[in-house]
């Protein structure tokens, strides 16, 4: 089961301070929600549940 | 079963046809919820001390979710039925150990992370990813992790199942 520890990242998921949720790289995006499916290459999603276009950032989180 | 088989890091698993339980003695606090509850699986005295043939799956999972810490945790071993285990679940490894949620096939390690959005929930993320919170720098290798969306987890940046109660809507 762990014969192959070579780590091969594919993305990069940053939680960005006092904000959203960055992810960059080689991902696909499924909104289960709203239908959607997509491969951005980047994009930042709301975690602090404040945006008025989730599941997207807004900045909401800064007022 | 080989003996290392058994094992995982942090601790030990066993398994039925259907189901695996995780052991991870560190996180133990003694709440013996398990042993109480089902002598014939959980036997503390006992070498080892799990015997998945002692009882039903059913009883099995309803005791291991009792289980007030990450000590003991379960998962089916059909990886399709761990997608949509219900957060009343408490102690699927999806929500108490979700670095053991492992993809079965060796070949997705160069496959697109998954990252899903789940309807009112979570942000799922599934796949090889580096992970970046806190200063903290985390290579997660085929592996599940779940991140809050409502804001109101107590282990931020992770998921801890309270968007419910809070009601929260996307």
């Amino acid at each position: 089961m762990e014969e192959n520890k070579e780590n091969k990242s594919q993305a990069i998921i940053e939680v960005l301070d006092f904000g959203p949720l960055k992810i960059t790289g080689n991902f696909l995006l499924k909104d289960l929600k709203r239908g959607k499916e997509d491969s951005p290459g980047e994009i930042k999603l709301c975690i602090c549940g404040k945006s008025g276009n989730k599941p997207y950032c807004d900045e909401s989180h800064k007022k | 079963m080989e003996r290392n088989d058994n094992q995982f890091s942090g601790g030990r698993r066993y398994k039925n046809d259907d189901i695996t339980v995780y052991w991870k003695p560190s996180a133990c606090v003694h709440a013996s919820y398990c042993y109480r509850e089902l002598l014939e699986v959980f036997d503390p005295s006992r070498r080892p001390w799990v015997d998945m043939n002692g009882s039903t799956t059913e009883k099995i999972i309803e005791v291991v979710n009792l289980c007030p810490t990450e000590a003991l945790a379960w998962k089916w071993n059909d990886e399709e039925k761990n997608e949509s285990v219900g957060s009343d679940q408490l102690n699927h490894i999806k929500f108490r150990r979700p670095e053991l949620m492992n993809s079965i096939d060796a070949d997705s390690k160069e496959q697109p992370v998954s990252v899903k959005i789940m309807a009112d929930g979570p942000i799922v993320i599934k796949g090889n990813f580096t992970l970046l919170y806190n200063g903290i720098k985390k290579e997660v290798c085929d592996s599940m992790i779940s991140i809050c969306r409502c804001g109101v987890s107590d282990h931020m940046p992770f998921c801890d199942g309270q968007h419910r109660k809070a009601g929260f809507i996307d």
